[in-house]
């Protein structure tokens, strides 16, 4: 090769990988492996073992607004060292992932969260550490989570949903990584909420606790989220109301973590029968509320076994609906088709005058 | 005062007097109310269907529509409260007072007044629903003959009437469930909700099926009944409807030879041509006219 096309070559190299260097990242994901080289294809799948459909495709414009967009693939799936690699093992969500925490500067995991777990009414362990009846029903880290993706607010003015340009201007004061500011900004903004919407979170719940099969083996009252579907609170969280109360506003003791949540018996709960007066009293809930509001039953359900009183009340207002309504549905009916035959008559009587 | 004309003579047409501007007012107010608490309540009755959020985003969403349902619900109330005073007023002045100067007033003649008041249930109501049926289930070709206010009428005024004690009620308890759990335990909102939600649920049908039936969308009054805002309903209508009570004005206004028989109603036309041919005489016309 002469030695001017070498010089040509070696050059364009040169540019090519200043050009990769200083090119503004359209992404910040961590695929440092190279893995969305193959997963992102839509449509990447294949059938396991079981027979079941996996859908392999990763879709890079949503993991890149995930909460773990910066954790590398191989921070969660540590068995995969080579492309193209064997079929990747289920995620362990307690292993120490490749994100530093910065307040102890270690390698994070999520191995408190199971300790909180543990103590919970959700731990497949009883208090002697015994396993539970049906320890496979109860939920590990996915069974309620996926990969939530960043719900950033903006305090520009109002709490609006979103990016507040503003706000990133003045980040920009101090920070020049636009990475690192967006990555930031979404992270803190989204973790002074919930990363999910009250309606997100009741339906997560109800993966188990509307399953009647699963209730009846726990001995615990059916549709727990469909009963607090029909109070005015999971109203609201269907028309998408943020600040409603959700199952973890009422079952979780404020300023613990929602993994270390008590059953109803257990006096520590936040909805035993001496705490829930003070949930319904929260500062930002109902203030003035006395204990006698909590008697109100959230999970009230058209049952006789639950409440004959209510179940009988509800009967009577359903009587009341049909035995007025149908009846003079029936009478609309009869007139429609009188009006049809105005002058028919079945039986006709000789007119007294005649 | 201006006295009322009982019976409106135009364009040859006799139209007889139902309601006052104050009582259509009261009626325009009180559909208003209704229809804005329907909209915004149903949304949330059944919160579950693919209509309720877009009938909800009309009304603002969840931020809104229930302040709009508690202020239409307010405006209710207070209506309500108001029918109840100028309901006494109107018997005071207008039969209470004058009984009292005729006849002295008593206990027994007070229950009674009460009782004879024309929107009172009574056992005509009664004798008109049986005769109703019969005629219904074409057993008869004649009407009930009705009276100033049928049993029909007598029904849309008192369900409402109860329907707004009912859900005022027990929507206030839910609006201050702080205020009433104050004295009253925390199970009672929970039968508020079931008594404001079907309550809700029962009124807003019967006005929509049962009143707007007979009122808007019967062949006799198809497509609207004009009677809420003219406050007059035709000699057709009279006659169809309330037949005793027609003939007992016709009497009482001086019209007693041109009272026209009963008809089957629907809106067929005999009334129109043959009482006009077969029983005016050519001599009271001019007095119609």
């Amino acid at each position: 090769m002469p030695k001017a096309a070498c010089r040509f070559l070696v050059t364009l190299w040169g540019f090519i990988c200043l050009f990769l260097i200083c090119a503004p990242s359209v992404s910040f994901c961590a695929d440092i492996g190279n893995c969305l080289l193959c997963h992102k294809y839509p449509g990447l799948s294949r059938v396991d073992e079981n027979g079941k459909l996996r859908l392999l495709y990763i879709n890079e414009a949503i993991f890149n607004t995930s909460m773990h967009a910066k954790v590398k693939c191989e921070g969660c799936h540590p068995d995969i060292q080579k492309i193209p690699h064997d079929p990747a093992k289920k995620v362990d969500c307690l292993i120490q992932c490749h994100i530093v925490e910065p307040s102890s500067e270690q390698k994070f995991s999520h191995k408190d969260v199971a300790e909180f777990l543990k103590k919970s009414v959700h731990s497949p362990l009883d208090a002697d550490g015994k396993p539970k009846p049906f320890p496979e029903d109860f939920p590990d880290c996915k069974k309620c989570h996926d990969n939530p993706l960043y719900r950033p607010m903006s305090f520009n003015k109002m709490m609006l949903p979103g990016i507040s340009v503003t706000a990133l201007g003045r980040c920009r004061v101090c920070h020049k990584k636009d990475d690192f500011i967006y990555q930031f900004y979404n992270h803190v903004t989204t973790r002074l909420r919930r990363s999910r919407n009250p309606k997100n979170i009741a339906e997560s719940c109800a993966r188990c606790h509307d399953n009647p099969i699963l209730m009846k083996r726990h001995n615990l009252s059916t549709k727990a989220v469909y009963s607090y579907g029909e109070s005015f609170h999971g109203k609201a969280a269907t028309f998408l109301d943020e600040r409603i109360p959700d199952c973890l506003d009422c079952h979780v003791n404020p300023g613990e973590s929602v993994h270390q949540m008590l059953g109803y018996k257990n006096p520590q709960s936040a909805v035993s029968a001496q705490n829930k007066g003070r949930i319904c009293a929260n500062a930002e809930c109902h203030p003035s509320a006395t204990p006698k509001m909590a008697e109100y039953k959230v999970h009230a359900e058209f049952n006789l076994n639950q409440s004959p009183v209510r179940y009988y009340f509800t009967v009577f207002f359903i009587a009341l609906t049909g035995g007025t309504l149908l009846p003079l549905m029936g009478i609309i009916f009869l007139d429609c088709l009188r009006r049809l035959f105005p002058n028919t008559v079945l039986i006709q009587r000789k007119k007294k005058h005649e | 005062m201006n006295k009322t004309t009982i019976i409106m003579v135009k364009n040859g047409k006799k139209f007889f007097f139902r309601f006052s501007v104050n009582q259509r007012i009261q009626h325009l107010i009180l559909a208003t109310c209704v229809v804005v608490l329907v909209l915004t309540g149903m949304p949330l009755k059944f919160h579950y269907t693919f209509w309720a959020q877009y009938l909800y985003a009309l009304f603002g969403g969840i931020h809104m529509a229930p302040i709009i349902h508690r202020m239409a619900g307010i405006v209710l109330i207070l209506l309500f409260v108001y029918h109840i005073i100028y309901l006494i007023r109107t018997i005071w002045r207008g039969q209470i007072v004058p009984l009292k100067q005729k006849e002295g007033l008593s206990i027994v003649r007070l229950i009674r007044l009460l009782l004879d008041q024309p929107l009172m249930p009574n056992f005509k109501d009664l004798k008109d629903i049986f005769d109703l049926f019969k005629y219904l289930l074409f057993l008869t070709s004649e009407r009930p003959q009705g009276a100033q206010f049928t049993w029909k009428e007598k029904f849309d005024y008192w369900a409402p009437f109860w329907g707004i004690v009912i859900i005022g009620a027990s929507g206030a308890i839910m609006w201050g469930k702080e205020i009433a759990t104050q004295w009253l335990p925390g199970e009672v909102i929970n039968f508020a909700l079931i008594a404001h939600s079907d309550e809700a649920l029962l009124a807003a049908l019967f006005l929509f099926i049962w009143h707007w039936y007979n009122v808007h969308f019967s062949t006799s009054v198809f497509p609207m009944g004009t009677a809420f805002l003219t406050g007059y309903l035709s000699e057709e209508l009279m006659i169809e409807e309330h037949y005793e009570y027609y003939i007992e004005v016709m009497k009482q206004e001086g019209f007693e030879n041109e009272i026209l028989p009963p008809h089957q109603g629907g809106g067929n036309d005999n009334i129109k041509k043959k009482p006009m041919e077969e029983i005016h005489s050519a001599s009271e016309l001019p007095r119609i006219l």
